[in-house]
């Protein structure tokens, strides 16, 4: 196995970067008839023309079965899909790249810790805790196996602002407690949560810690080893990747205590009409033939997103996020959720504006040219906090600029006039 | 703002007034629609007499798409046979089934037309419809049950 980089060991963050100049790397741009300004990038984010260049480079010139030839196609496809996985070993920082097992999808990788772990070991009367501004896929495969195996979901509550409130979820570190599972950046809220400081504390009792980072991965700077934590999942279409897969890290001893929720080709050693053994890791957990070209995009963004650098993308993006915040703070009638501005926000805002309801506001911005989301945003255990049913969002990535932020205002006002927002 | 824009005149008057909305106390069968995706939330009326539909009446809360569709069904179908009714629901859902299904089944809801191109939002048109559709099965079991 290849030795992974050390953080030390990472390219610097040059001085300043052009965003503005790195539009052109996104083709869509170009392409729109009409000026697209695209908030959306929390539900997916839009693909550099390198990432698309890897998937349609690997179809023509280097597309072969994976770990299943001995000619020289086959070897360097398998190669290739080795290469991609050690890529995002070294994107996480993960100690080892069979630690990096490739999913569909974050999705898939937290129901795959539920059923091929939690599923387990869990007990009538142990407790797994989410917060209330989980997503589905990190609420509702807890929830399945907790019924199934008579334990209790746990929820950790929220304050006001929409932060963790810590110090109201009794129970969290206690003996009861088998499994944290957590968001690192709410998908609606945009808060940033404390993951370290959980972790930390987790540990000292020995409860292991999931981090859904399905909306971090990609913006900021992470590393696996630093956080410490037990598994942690990601989605490639949200960092500037292709569709249809993911990965779950996991320690080297959580992962050997999981079993594989699909069986099938590849992931065996022996099978026998009696019995079976599996393949070492990762494979064991990678049933049928694998996504190569999905695995080679998913590395072709996490390289690009590196060259530009990760704490440059997140400061970039948390100056847009401020900018609209403040934008939209001065408009008459808006509710906006969330922390707001600062060192735990990202680059998520979700609102609503008094009167009108957020289809309407989104469909509006449409014909706008602007992309914003409006739902429940797979959160209705978050919606039913705040209160409402469903929310506006923008959110924002590296291509966006502050016109951006001036159409949404626009489309907004456009709203309140067509509405009669009085 | 284009020209297809889906916030058409006609849409906005029915959002803003809305027709036969409020009350159900009188009717004769409620049946409630709901979204659960987007929270949209309508209770149908209706009293009928003879097989004819006497009132339409809503109320509740959703998108502006929503109510208007809601305000417009109620005209359309005030005054029908219940068949006819059941008729006019069929070919509103058809025509938001069918892309090639152009031409709309009452003059009266042609402005829902733009919608069609955005099937996102195939439910907030059809909710208050399917309400009715409901309220129709409630007054035909009611009657058949009176046969029995």
């Amino acid at each position: 196995m290849e030795p992974v980089r050390r953080k030390s060991d990472l390219p610097q963050v040059p001085a300043a970067i052009d965003f503005e100049s790195l539009r052109a790397d996104f083709p869509i741009f170009a392409a729109s008839r009409q000026p697209l300004h695209y908030l959306d990038s929390a539900a997916s984010a839009q693909k550099p023309a390198c990432v698309v260049e890897s998937i349609s480079q690997c179809y023509n010139h280097g597309y072969g079965p994976v770990h299943r030839g001995l000619y020289p196609l086959a070897e360097s496809a398998s190669e290739d899909y080795e290469a991609s996985r050690r890529t995002l070993a070294n994107f996480i920082n993960a100690a080892g790249a069979e630690q990096i097992v490739f999913t569909r999808s974050a999705t898939e990788a937290i129901n795959l810790v539920a059923q091929g772990w939690a599923a387990r070991y869990l007990q009538p009367g142990d407790e797994i805790w989410v917060s209330q501004m989980e997503h589905h896929a990190n609420f509702l495969p807890w929830q399945r196996v907790c019924t199934s195996h008579g334990s209790r979901l746990r929820i950790i509550p929220l304050d006001s602002e929409g932060r963790l409130d810590l110090e109201q979820a009794e129970g969290l570190f206690g003996q009861k407690s088998r499994l944290i599972a957590i968001t690192q950046v709410s998908n609606v809220l945009g808060t940033i949560n404390p993951i370290g400081e959980i972790v930390a504390t987790a540990k000292q009792q020995n409860i292991p810690v999931l981090v859904d980072a399905a909306q971090s991965v990609g913006h900021m700077p992470l590393d696996v080893q630093d956080l410490d934590c037990d598994f942690l999942v990601a989605s490639a279409h949200k960092m500037c990747g292709p569709t249809g897969i993911g990965f779950l890290y996991g320690k080297t001893d959580r992962l050997a205590a999981t079993e594989p929720l699909l069986l099938g080709g590849g992931m065996v050693d022996e099978v026998n009409i009696d019995n079976s053994s599996w393949a070492e890791m990762p494979a064991r957990f990678e049933a049928g033939s694998p996504n190569l070209a999905g695995a080679i995009g998913f590395a072709a963004a996490a390289d690009y997103l590196r060259g530009i650098g990760l704490q440059a993308i997140e400061q970039r993006v948390k100056e847009l996020a401020r900018l609209a915040y403040e934008k939209l703070s001065s408009v008459d009638g808006i509710r906006l959720y969330g922390p707001g501005p600062g060192l735990d926000s990202s680059g998520i805002l979700s609102f609503n504006i008094d009167g009108i309801h957020p289809h309407d506001l989104a469909q509006i911005a449409a014909e706008h040219g602007v992309a914003i989301r409006a739902g429940h945003h797979c959160c209705q255990p978050l919606m039913q906090r705040l209160g409402v049913s469903s929310t506006a969002r923008a959110s924002f990535n590296l291509y966006n600029n502050e016109q951006d932020i001036a159409a949404l205002v626009a489309a907004i006002q456009d709203a309140k006039r067509i509405l009669g927002y009085r | 703002m284009s020209s297809d824009s889906v916030y058409k005149a006609v849409l906005l008057d029915h959002f803003h007034n809305p027709r036969n909305k409020g009350e159900l106390d009188a009717m004769d069968m409620v049946k409630r629609g709901s979204n659960p995706r987007c929270g949209d939330e309508i209770e149908v009326g209706i009293a009928s007499s003879n097989g004819v539909l006497e009132t339409v009446r809503f109320r509740g809360r959703g998108c502006s798409i929503c109510l208007a569709s809601a305000s417009m069904m109620t005209e359309c179908t005030s005054g029908l046979e219940l068949q006819q009714a059941r008729q006019l629901i069929a070919r509103m859902q058809q025509w938001f089934s069918n892309p090639d299904n152009e031409a709309p089944p009452n003059e009266n809801l042609a402005a829902l037309g733009t919608i069609r191109q955005h099937p996102a939002r195939k439910k907030c048109v059809l909710l208050a419809w399917q309400a009715l559709d409901e309220t129709l099965d409630g007054i035909e079991d009611q009657f058949a049950a009176s046969n029995r």
